[in-house]
């Protein structure tokens, strides 16, 4: 009786669940089924499955008329250089504040860390007109300076975070035999600080490839648009062709996906940080 | 080297070579300390806190981004005075009190999963992947299902509910509707797992004891569970109200435009359309003013949490 109903109990939960998975993945569903359609089939049915499942047409025309490739391209080289400015100057700060001690430390740790909460709509019209000011309008250049310089406070935190539970002792090991602060810190922060550098590597990536705003507003030509930027501007122009728009959305969206399904560990990590101490 | 006395630390303190090894250390860790943030501050300070700080000054002032005439409080008097304010922030509020619905949501997909059924692993797997999308790509999703004759109200009509199928971005309240559905989407994954997370710090002996005292599952869900949920979720609430004052930029520009009229422009859009659409740069200055103090009092809100709750942890 009683096992009976704890499998009734069980049976109920596993079918709310699938409900809601379902929910969770039909837009995706729909996204992926609909950009194999011709536009006449998605005229005469939006919810009915493509005619021809190998119909790869709508993505061999964004390649051919919206130059995906070199979107992709300037979205992956953009978030290349933040990434690595970023990394750049957020590694060494991260290992100051977590093992160095030095006057000012713990107000300028708070100052940063109070900027995670500054949104960059609040101070993106004066960077455009010191950017504009200095000429890198409409350059990539001003988008990887933006997205390093708001990427910076979050990843700070969070390596530093990582790093003042690594063991002093094998700093000191290192100073001790004689290694400088460059040996020291290739060495032995960097190789031990790795997984706290993928995590925020991951959402760096992600975030930065996913953002609308900043290059909306640094970049006009469309030979400089992101992926991202693309989709969202250039591609919408074409929207009475709904079946292509969605083939440019399934495109912008594979990358971050694929890091997902390789990196999930890392994500859940990384979001519960602040949740679970 | 000197530096070899104090390696191996908490020597016996107060001899005199060991006090002089550790003030010259002490002084190497200064210099070098202060050489290794200096980059990422000047980084920070160039692009964020200097032009911050114009942000307040051009609040006061009418700004085309040539010319800057001081005008006063008439920005401010614009807002408040006329009433924008209100307008914009609606928006803002819409999306806030929708929160508590996703939150129950994600806490009672975070329950269940906790129970430990067949394929837990994989649902939790499925759940996130929508939040791993830009939002500019889910709000043009949105936008296209939600068209006239989109995906959504052919569904309706296929299942005999053509009546309820309407032109859903012409009308504020379903625009909102819409706007909700893909915040929630993209929400539910987060929430579960922050629940989940919390679900599973939670020690098993604690459960067990109640149990033991016969306690039933809902008496234990509402008497012990739940109530230790309090860190996570408050930080669900943080984060996402967070998310509804600052962050609405991407859903509102993919899916409605502001539309229809400008019903559905939150602080951030207007901002952006202040700036970039009329060139009014004071105005969207002072916008920009308010923002940053709403977003003020929620990271004080979130601070103070988590001082809270981590002081607690501790003991």
């Amino acid at each position: 009786m009683r096992s009976a109903t704890a499998r009734m109990g069980r049976l109920a939960i596993t079918l709310a669940l699938t409900i809601v998975a379902i929910s969770a993945v039909y837009p995706l569903l729909f996204m992926l089924i609909t950009s194999l359609k011709s536009h006449g089939d998605y005229i005469r049915s939006p919810i009915s499955l493509p005619a021809h499942w190998t119909n790869l047409d709508n993505y061999t025309a964004m390649f051919n008329r919206f130059d995906v490739g070199r979107l992709y391209a300037n979205s992956v080289i953009y978030v290349a250089a933040a990434w690595l400015i970023c990394l750049a100057v957020s590694l060494p700060a991260a290992f100051a504040f977590a093992k160095l001690e030095f006057p000012g430390r713990r107000l300028l740790f708070v100052a940063l860390i109070c900027s995670l909460a500054i949104p960059t709509v609040t101070f993106i019209i004066p960077d455009y007109v010191l950017l504009a000011d200095l000429g890198i309008i409409d350059s990539p250049i001003s988008v990887i300076l933006l997205w390093s310089a708001t990427g910076t406070p979050g990843t700070v935190f969070l390596l530093a975070a990582f790093m003042r539970s690594l063991p002093s002792e094998v700093i000191d090991a290192a100073a001790v035999d004689g290694a400088g602060y460059f040996q020291t810190m290739r060495r032995v922060i960097l190789p031990m600080s790795l997984p706290a550098i993928v995590t925020v590597t991951i959402f760096d990536v992600t975030g930065w490839w996913n953002d609308l705003l900043t290059p909306l507003v640094f970049l006009q030509s469309e030979s400089q648009a992101t992926i991202t930027l693309g989709v969202a501007t250039i591609v919408t122009r074409y929207q009475s062709d709904l079946p292509l728009l969605i083939a440019g959305l399934v495109m912008a969206a594979l990358p971050p996906i694929a890091v997902y399904v390789v990196a999930q560990r890392y994500i859940r990590r990384g979001l519960v940080l602040g949740a679970v101490q | 080297m000197t530096e070899t006395v104090t390696a191996g630390q908490r020597v016996a303190p107060g001899t005199t070579p060991v006090r002089r090894a550790r003030s010259r250390r002490r002084r190497r860790d200064t210099l070098i300390g202060l050489l290794s943030v200096l980059p990422a501050l000047v980084l920070v300070a160039a692009l964020m806190w200097y032009p911050l700080v114009t942000t307040v000054y051009h609040g006061f002032t009418d700004w085309d981004g040539v010319v800057t005439k001081w005008v006063g409080l008439d920005n401010y008097r614009q807002l408040f005075g006329d009433g924008d304010i209100w307008q914009y922030l609606r928006t803002n509020l819409v999306f806030f009190l929708s929160i508590p619905v996703i939150l129950v949501i994600s806490l009672v997909v975070a329950v269940l999963l906790h129970e430990q059924t067949p394929g837990a692993r994989f649902f939790r797997s499925v759940y996130y992947l929508p939040c791993m999308l830009s939002v500019a790509v889910v709000g043009l999703l949105m936008r296209s299902m939600f068209a006239p004759d989109g995906m959504a109200n052919r569904s309706l009509s296929a299942v005999g509910l053509g009546g309820l199928a309407t032109d859903w971005l012409a009308y504020t309240v379903t625009s909102f509707l819409v706007l909700i559905l893909a915040f929630y989407w993209q929400t539910l994954g987060q929430g579960a797992l922050i629940f989940l997370a919390g679900l599973s710090a939670m020690p098993s002996s604690v459960v067990e004891a109640a149990q033991v005292d016969g306690a039933g599952w809902w008496r234990r869900l509402f008497r012990i569970v739940l109530p230790m949920q309090t860190p996570a979720i408050s930080y669900f609430l943080v984060t996402n109200t967070a998310y509804v004052f600052v962050g609405l930029f991407s859903l509102i520009f993919t899916v409605t435009r502001g539309g229809p009229g400008s019903t559905t422009v939150p602080l951030d859009y207007e901002i952006y359309l202040s700036a970039f659409q009329s060139g009014d740069l004071g105005y969207a200055s002072a916008v920009s003013v308010v923002l940053l103090v709403l977003v003020s009092i929620i990271a004080w809100l979130q601070v103070r949490n988590f001082d809270l709750y981590s002081r607690q942890g501790g003991r």
